[in-house]
């Protein structure tokens, strides 16, 4: 038998993926919440299965079974990520299922880069926001964001926005993709990782997140939130390399190569193009799925390999979005969500960081 | 493997992800070569069975003593473990032989009650254990007892990935339905594949990081007669190097997962590794290359012909069922010597 929900059950949707998963842990494991994991396929509970849980499997664009799935929980956290026209649409969705299934609160993880990876110095919560980021999940976002306010107009459920910057934890793929780009040989760094790195522990992103689905004034806000330390990517970057054993030359001088640069705009104007977009569901998601493909299958520029060229390793190119976010200069401040929710970030970054590599030398085997 | 003199008349129990990925595919090609004759598909879910049927050309039939009464001579198993038991008395009592899915159960008190109705049947009962069939695995296993490189030293194998495996329900993943996580799934067949390599372990720990519910993490260590040090890491959660590397006197050699005709080999003294790929033997005079030994769905294949073959010569299988209750009681003695993985 699985266990029966609590009167004041909190659902999670996309409850496999690197947040949905360490909310659930940190609601369920250390707040004693009774959490309802909201997955999009059997197969996505291989892990959340560790525990006996009363799951509920529901595609987030699937508005009656989302709303079933929904039903008796007072707060919905939305961790789902999917495609940028499927972040639009499951901030729809999202409000909707839970106006029908009468959930009180909505948390809707969003993302510091609303303000676009690079923001300019002094953005906060008041600055304006636009959809004419270079990044297309930025826009999709900001497009989200808006849908939102203007769905909650109708006082049906409570929205509460958070906008984490660069979230690190076990599962983090900002963590596993350095690892993984120095063990290849092929990390970079702009300015010797100089730029704002807006890190956030994904146990931090818990805490707040336990504030955002509680505390009334919250209601209707949108935070930023971050760690407490003013973090570099240099901060962030030394100790995985000195974790793997390697020194900080590991990461080469990179320059943002230009045709990265081109090609996710590319495929951003693309997928955000009116016509895709007002396609709507009727692209079939196997089109959908073969656009993305081809878009990150796209070749570079490389030299071709014949017998007569001596082989090396690959040379680093930074993706456009990394690019932006090593020339941050802007450390986002969380005094909003400070002042209004209670946020004060339990866990200081360089523990964080420890632990999140200690993950890593289970996860991946120590090097 | 010796092809049978006349079509096996086949029933396939269970109409899930395993049939359609697996099954369906390699009885398709048997019945190609004449090998078998399927004569029913069984699935309560009648979606599920008439896809399968049409696609095999068998009858449809929602339950399995519709398909007895047609007396196939084989009665494949590929239903969820709780069911195993039932299903294969069933068709032991029906006077079938049984080709049974890993684990060969979901408990080891079924796995041996199957065992013993197949022995007082005199039936041919299997084990679904295919890997054994992989032409690697078979090398290897020439390697650890003929010592080819000297004696084994230690062995680390490290399995698994994100899980994604087609899932049609959540009852993978509730322990009333499958009482074990990744170590009763994947890892069963790694075990079998250990008792076969080296026989059963002198001693092992176990841990993996179940709190209420299924291990999506696991750790064995195992000592083995030979003295050999084995350590296996399975994982259904996140990225492995899936990868079995065997540390012998005079030779290191990588067996990746699945890759049933390749081995990596790298010599003592040698700065260089000899990837290669396993072919049919060179005669030792100057010839053309030989052709390339069985793939992973090919080996999935061999243990179909092997237990077809096995029913026309009334012998043994290559992998009979008594193996598969073998593998099950260490995967439950783990669960019994279970310690608690850090979850980080
Ligand atoms: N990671 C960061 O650094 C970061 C930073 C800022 C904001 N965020 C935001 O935080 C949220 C969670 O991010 P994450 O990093 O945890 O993402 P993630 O690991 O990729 O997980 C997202 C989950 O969404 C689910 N999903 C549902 N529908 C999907 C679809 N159509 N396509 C793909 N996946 C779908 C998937 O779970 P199932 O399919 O298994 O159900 C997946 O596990 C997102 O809204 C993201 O924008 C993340």
């Amino acid at each position: 038998m699985k266990p029966t929900s609590h009167p004041h059950t909190w659902a999670i949707i996309g409850a496999s993926g690197f947040i949905g998963l360490r909310a659930l842990e940190g609601l369920h494991d250390r707040d004693g919440v009774t959490v309802r994991p909201v997955v999009r396929a059997a197969a996505s509970l291989a892990v959340l299965a560790r525990r006996r849980l009363d799951w509920r499997i529901a595609d987030p664009r699937d508005l009656p079974a989302l709303t079933d799935a929904l039903r008796g929980c007072t707060v919905c956290i939305h961790a789902a990520l999917g495609d940028p026209f499927q972040i639009e649409q499951m901030a729809t969705i999202a409000y909707q299922a839970c106006a029908a299934a009468s959930v009180r609160r909505l948390v809707w993880l969003s993302s510091a880069s609303v303000h676009g990876q690079n923001p300019a110095p002094g953005t906060d919560e008041s600055s304006p926001i636009h959809d004419r980021h270079l990044l297309a999940y930025n826009n999709a976002k900001v497009r989200a964001e808006r849908r939102l306010e203007k769905l909650s107009s109708d006082g049906r459920v409570e929205v509460v926005r958070l906008r984490p910057g660069v979230v690190i934890g076990p599962r983090s793929r900002w963590l596993t993709d350095t690892a993984a780009d120095l063990r290849a040989n092929r990390a970079g760094w702009l300015d010797e990782g100089r730029g704002v790195c807006n890190s956030i522990h994904a146990d931090n992103l818990v805490h707040a997140l336990r504030l955002a689905a509680t505390v009334p004034a919250a209601a209707g806000h949108a935070f930023l939130v971050g760690d407490t330390e003013p973090v570099t990517w240099r901060d962030f970057f030394l100790p995985i390399a000195a974790h793997l054993g390697l020194p900080a030359t590991a990461f080469a001088p990179a320059t943002p190569a230009a045709l990265v640069a081109k090609r996710e705009p590319a495929l951003a104007a693309l997928t955000q193009s009116r016509l895709y977009q007002n396609l709507g569901d009727r692209v079939p998601e196997r089109t959908k799925r073969l656009v993305k493909a081809l878009a990150a299958a796209w070749p570079d520029p490389a030299p071709a390999h014949d017998a007569w060229t001596l082989s090396r390793p690959p040379a680093s190119q930074l993706t456009l979005e990394q690019t932006l976010l090593q020339s941050c200069s802007w450390k986002l401040p969380h005094t909003k969500a400070a002042s209004l929710l209670g946020y004060a970030p339990p866990v200081p970054f360089a523990k964080g960081l420890a632990a999140s590599l200690a993950w890593l030398d289970f996860a991946e085997g120590p090097r | 493997m010796i092809a049978p003199s006349s079509p096996v008349a086949i029933a396939l129990v269970g109409c899930g992800s395993v049939s359609r990925l697996f099954y369906q595919p390699a009885l398709r090609e048997l019945r190609r070569h004449g090998l078998v004759n399927i004569l029913a598909v069984v699935d309560p879910r009648a979606d599920a069975r008439n896809t399968l049927a049409a696609a095999l050309g068998a009858a449809a039939c929602t339950t399995l003593d519709e398909a007895l009464a047609l007396r196939p001579e084989l009665v494949v198993i590929a239903t969820p473990p709780a069911m195993h038991r039932a299903q294969a008395e069933a068709a032991l009592a029906a006077d079938c032989a049984v080709l049974c899915e890993k684990p060969l159960a979901a408990i080891s008190v079924d796995a041996d009650a199957i065992v013993t109705a197949a022995s007082r049947s005199g039936r041919l009962l299997a084990a679904g254990h295919y890997k054994r069939f992989m032409p690697a695995h078979r090398a290897l296993k020439t390697f650890i007892e003929r010592e080819t490189f000297g004696p084994l030293l230690d062995a680390t194998l490290v399995e698994g990935g994100k899980f994604s495996w087609p899932a049609a329900t959540d009852s993978f993943f509730q322990r009333e339905q499958t009482p074990g996580g990744v170590l009763l799934d994947i890892g069963v067949h790694t075990l079998d594949l250990l008792r076969w390599w080296l026989g059963d372990p002198v001693d092992f720990t176990y841990a993996d990081d179940a709190l209420d519910g299924l291990e999506a993490n696991a750790l064995l260590s195992a000592t083995f007669t030979s003295d050999a040090n084995i350590r296996l890491r399975l994982s259904r959660d996140w990225r492995t190097e899936n990868v079995y590397v065997f540390r012998f006197a005079r030779a290191t050699i990588h067996s990746r997962v699945n890759a049933s005709n390749q081995l990596e080999i790298t010599l003592e003294g040698l700065p260089m590794t000899l990837a290669a790929e396993l072919r049919e033997p060179l005669p030792g005079r100057p010839a053309p290359p030989t052709r390339a030994l069985d793939k992973n769905p090919q080996a999935f294949i061999a243990q179909l012909v092997d237990v077809c073959a096995a029913i026309r010569e009334s012998r043994a299988p290559f992998v009979p069922g008594i193996e598969g209750a073998h593998a099950l009681r260490w995967v439950e003695a783990c669960y019994n010597r279970r310690t608690p993985l850090p979850l980080h």
